[in-house]
């Protein structure tokens, strides 16, 4: 059983202390919502089925183009970035930050975010 | 060379990603992942969550590309990825699944408040047990007002000809418009 007050605990922290990070959500890959802290106006289930699609579009262009494991999907907008990593077997995690994140920065934060989700999601 | 762009479309569990499978020339490019819902994981292992792509020559100046929807509602803005794109599109209905009747009705309604192209239905699963027979399942989808010459044919996702006779009488519905 996953633990979800532990893992929605990690995922606000992740949020409230980080500068920049301006939501994020752990959501199966088949698109269903396990943990989210978002901005009030997104819709939970409409968001945590996007980032299930384009997980797996990213992932079978990996595969189909010959590009190895996918790290993660980015999706740079002129307000922010979107990123959507594998996280495990059983969930993708979502990260929304805005655009004056440092990227290396980001990504750095989120392999850190994933590694301490990992044994939570068994 | 004219592309005929159509969208394969339906509830969870209807057939869409067999039916694009069992007629695709070129090895589907598809997006299934393992389902964690359980009431649905009780009878379905995978579900598409962006979805697939096959293709098809017809003949030497005609390719149909075809694009499944997922299933679930939660994924509708790939219909409307999808829908926007294509010059037709099959609604398949799994006709010995009667609850799935109003999912595929309102598929059905989301689409035609979008577009108006050609479309036909087609009714998969009739040889499961609580099959529901072609004009039951017409009432049920309240198709039998508006759209009388609605095609509502049989078909079975398993089967080569099957898709392919489904195929052709969706193609049959329109005179295509040149595309690029």
């Amino acid at each position: 059983m996953v633990q979800a007050s532990m893992l929605n605990e990690i995922i606000q922290k992740f949020v409230t202390s980080i500068s920049g990070i301006e939501g994020a959500a752990l959501v199966t890959p088949d698109g269903l919502s396990l943990v989210s802290v978002l901005p009030s106006s997104m819709d939970e289930e409409r968001t945590a089925a996007m980032s299930a699609a384009i997980l797996s579009l990213g992932e079978r262009i990996g595969q189909e183009l010959v590009r190895g494991l996918v790290a993660r999907i980015v999706v740079e907008g002129e307000k922010g970035y979107s990123v959507m990593v594998s996280c495990g077997r059983d969930a993708v995690l979502l990260v929304l930050a805005s655009k004056e994140t440092k990227q290396g920065l980001l990504f750095l934060e989120i392999k850190r975010l994933v590694r301490e989700l990992m044994p939570l999601l068994g | 060379m004219e592309i005929l762009k159509i969208a394969v479309t339906g509830n969870v569990g209807a057939g869409k990603t067999t039916f694009i499978r069992t007629i695709s020339e070129i090895e589907v490019v598809d997006t299934e992942r393992r389902i964690t819902d359980e009431k649905i994981a009780s009878w379905k292992e995978n579900t598409t969550v962006a979805l697939d792509f096959g293709r098809l020559t017809l003949n030497s100046e005609q390719i149909v590309h075809m694009y499944g929807t997922p299933g679930q509602a939660r994924f509708d803005f790939m219909w409307d990825i999808i829908l926007n794109k294509v010059h037709a599109y099959i609604l398949l209905v799994a006709v010995h699944r009667p609850q799935d009747f109003r999912g595929a009705r309102r598929i059905l309604t989301y689409i035609n408040q979008r577009v108006q192209i050609p479309m036909i239905i087609g009714l998969t699963h009739t040889d499961c047990e609580g099959a529901w027979q072609k004009d039951d399942v017409i009432l049920a989808l309240g198709l039998t007002n508006q759209n009388i010459d609605l095609p509502v044919v049989d078909v079975n996702a398993e089967n080569p000809n099957s898709v392919a006779q489904c195929l052709l009488t969706l193609l049959e519905q329109w005179q295509p418009k040149p595309t690029t």
